[in-house]
């Protein structure tokens, strides 16, 4: 599973600065605070709207579509300096990061006209309307169904859950099923709908994560009529649209940066304290970084080329993720400090943050036991 | 890629006539293998052919270093194509012909003293033990890397003629010699370096063992791969099973991570960039995957992994030593920790995002 080097980009360094220049003043105003795990928890949609207006979201999108035609090298540098920083990007992260490519891909010219502008002004918001109650790893079971009524709408009937931000977002893509299950076929019937949150029929229920954040919600779908020009891409196509979506889904820099906050607190502790064990491992955490950024650059690279390196990418969030909650375990090794929400100590707060989402790092698009299952299939063995 | 692939073939096709053998006191390298390798002009890729070299690029050195790690050869090739030979050169020394085997040495306890008054390439002499040699008592040449004489800054760079000096018996984890060689005023040419410039030796030295790491480390995935498709236990091969499925995609993504980061790190170099964060990062990212790749490889392996009957150990016991030299993991961390606060607490970040 070699993967091929990424170009070298002047660009992408050059936006890359110029983000920093921005998160600085930023942080420096006071607009926002460092946080772990901020493209789930930090929605903040004047945040988003800013960084609409310098051109960095929607950035490798067509022009006529209000993306700006920059390099996916350029777009990695931006994703990552804002991960770094811990900024509150929830907001637009899943509409910049899938759905916007899902659209470019499948979208009618209408629908791409219609949204794909207003995602990249960071006015836009889209949730993921995959798992259901009874439906997590086994996506292929989801019994949320859509039926085209005379008028060749579609109606649906069903619930989402784990549905990220849902009460602050616009539109959901969401997997249903558009024609009964076929058990020789699992993967047959299975289309995507792209649905605008505020329909008659949708109710969004909060689901409180550890930390008592209301990020999760249940989304559930009550004879919602969903008009017919709706369906993204082809009907009974879902499954191989869902799979496409994945590989965007799973290797960016936030499967490895989500607790990076927390690295740059424990980087500031070893600085002050000079201790040997501490610095050790920075050092040990730092080359991991450094091999996961390759990975996901590389990956990012050959995505740019039109190549579909799920494999790859299920294996930088396997190795990724799992870096995210070691990192928790390492520091406590070698730092005295408490983990507290309230601390005073901005390291004991990182700490806090990051072990109460830390159990949602190797769950979330598709828990590491699926991801693994995948590079099996790509070792051969299934 | 594709310029390197008739060198790693050339190097198989080599390989294919000398099968790794557990190396004992007696028999403590593939002198056979080395000769052919030699005949064939390997021994030199990547150092000019004005040099004595065979010419090419750094890439083929590095093809030719993972291809003979791979195949577990019992030869000094990354010790003289990545470490001693460019280290030569870089100093202004003459390098020694590539058909004799030549390796590399940090010497920290050995005192230098100067034969002449030259503060460039010049004479000096070599006293104190010199430990840790890989191949040493197999290597005809040494390249060893000491602190410059008393009241100068920075280190030598010397090149020593090892023939006649005894060495002692001691072994890494797979047999290979890494004893002690005791100098007692040995004459050596050499040059001052300064402590930058030793730095990127050293840097080089850590880096040659990652790629070797790395190739190793992604040769003993493969051979598990197999044998977990050829070996059926309750009727079925083991690899159908999911607790198998699961280690070996937990070793694919630490190979998979390894083999990213070295190669990014080999290309720095290439570029001439300064890669003493880039090879510390490499080499303790490869350290690190050890523990994985040769556990699970060991547990799919089951007991015929665990005796000298089956190849695996020929890999796993060089993974063990290799990713303790040129540098533990310990002091690589800390070099690379270092480095990367060396613009202040703040500083990490963009620090990070400059090294590769």
């Amino acid at each position: 599973m070699t993967l091929a080097p990424a170009p070298a980009s002047e660009a992408a360094e050059q936006v890359r600065a110029e983000v920093r220049e921005f998160l600085a003043a930023e942080l420096a105003a006071g607009s926002f605070q460092t946080h772990v795990d901020t493209w789930l928890s930090g929605v903040d949609p004047a945040f988003s709207k800013k960084l609409g207006e310098r051109g960095w979201l929607g950035m490798t999108w067509p022009k006529e579509y209000g993306g700006h035609e920059r390099s996916a090298m350029e777009r990695y540098a931006v994703t990552e300096e804002l991960l770094a920083a811990g900024a509150p990007v929830a907001a637009h992260w899943i509409a910049d990061r899938q759905s916007g490519p899902n659209l470019l891909a499948y979208g009618t010219e209408k629908q791409r006209q219609e949204i794909l502008p207003r995602i990249a002004a960071g006015e836009c918001f889209f949730v993921i309307g995959m798992s259901e109650p009874d439906s997590g790893s086994d996506l292929a079971s989801i019994r949320t169904r859509a039926v085209r009524d005379e008028a060749g709408d579609w109606v649906v009937n069903g619930a989402k859950v784990w549905t990220s931000n849902a009460h602050h977002s616009h539109y959901g893509i969401v997997l249903v099923r558009t024609s009964p299950s076929d058990s020789s076929n699992r993967h047959a019937g299975l289309s995507q709908l792209l649905i605008d949150l505020s329909l008659p029929g949708i109710t969004i229920n909060p689901i409180r994560i550890l930390d008592g954040g209301h990020h999760f919600n249940e989304v559930v779908f009550e004879d919602v009529v969903v008009p017919g020009d709706m369906l993204l891409g082809e009907e009974g196509n879902g499954w191989h649209q869902v799979t496409a979506e994945l590989a965007f889904e799973r290797s960016g820099p936030e499967r490895f940066l989500s607790t990076y906050p927390l690295v740059a607190e424990f980087g500031r502790r070893v600085a002050e304290t000079g201790d040997p064990a501490a610095v050790a491992t920075l050092g040990r955490l730092s080359a991991r970084i450094l091999a996961l950024r390759q990975m996901s650059l590389r990956i990012a690279a050959a995505l740019d080329r039109g190549e579909l390196p799920n494999i790859p990418a299920a294996l930088v969030k396997d190795v990724g993720t799992t870096f995210e909650g070691d990192v928790i375990e390492e520091i406590r090794r070698v730092v005295d400090v408490t983990p507290s929400l309230e601390s005073p100590d901005p390291l004991g707060r990182a700490l806090a943050e990051a072990q109460l989402h830390a159990p949602g790092y190797t769950l979330r698009g598709g828990t590491n036991e699926i991801l693994r299952g995948i590079v099996a299939r790509g070792l051969g063995l299934r | 890629m594709s310029d390197q692939d008739l060198v790693v073939e050339t190097v198989r096709d080599i390989l294919s006539g000398f099968e790794p053998f557990a190396l004992t006191a007696e028999r403590r390298w593939d002198a056979g293998l080395w000769g052919a390798l030699a005949e064939a002009g390997l021994t030199g890729v990547g150092l000019p052919e004005e040099a004595g070299g065979s010419g090419g690029e750094l890439a083929d050195a590095v093809a030719i270093v993972a291809t003979v790690a791979r195949g577990a050869g019992a030869v000094p090739v990354a010790e003289q194509l990545l470490v001693a030979g460019p280290a030569l050169l870089a100093a202004d020394l003459d390098v020694p012909s590539p058909e004799q085997p030549m390796t590399f040495a940090v010497a920290d306890a050995v005192t230098v003293h100067p034969v002449d008054n030259g503060d460039g390439p010049g004479r000096f002499t070599l006293t104190g033990t010199v430990t840790d040699v890989a191949w040493a008592g197999v290597a005809a040449h040494v390249v060893v890397l000491a602190p410059a004489p008393a009241g100068i800054e920075g280190a030598v760079l010397a090149l020593i003629d090892a023939s006649g000096l005894p060495a002692t018996d001691a072994f890494n984890l797979a047999g290979e010699p890494r004893g002690s060689l005791v100098l007692d005023e040995a004459p050596a040419s050499g040059s001052l370096l300064t402590e930058a410039q030793a730095g990127e030796v050293r840097a080089r030295y850590a880096l040659a063992r990652a790629v070797q790491l790395a190739a190793a480390s992604e040769q003993v995935l493969a051979w598990t791969v197999q044998y977990a498709g050829e070996r059926h236990q309750f009727g079925r091969p083991l690899g159908r099973f999911q607790a198998i499925q699961m280690e070996l995609a937990e070793m694919a993504g630490e190979v998979t991570a390894v083999t990213a980061l070295t190669d990014a790190a080999v290309q720095a170099l290439d570029r001439g960039e300064n890669v003493v964060l880039a090879a510390a990062a490499a080499k303790v990212r490869a350290g690190a995957a050890v523990e994985v790749v040769a556990r699970l490889a060991h547990q799919v392996h089951g007991a015929i992994g665990f005796t000298q009957e089956h190849k695996l150990h020929h890999l796993t016991r060089r993974l063990w030593s290799w990713r303790d030299e040129a540098g533990s993991d310990l002091a690589w961390s800390r070099v690379l920790a270092g480095g990367l606060l060396a613009d202040g607490p703040d500083g990490l970040w963009p620090a990070i995002t400059r090294v590769v």
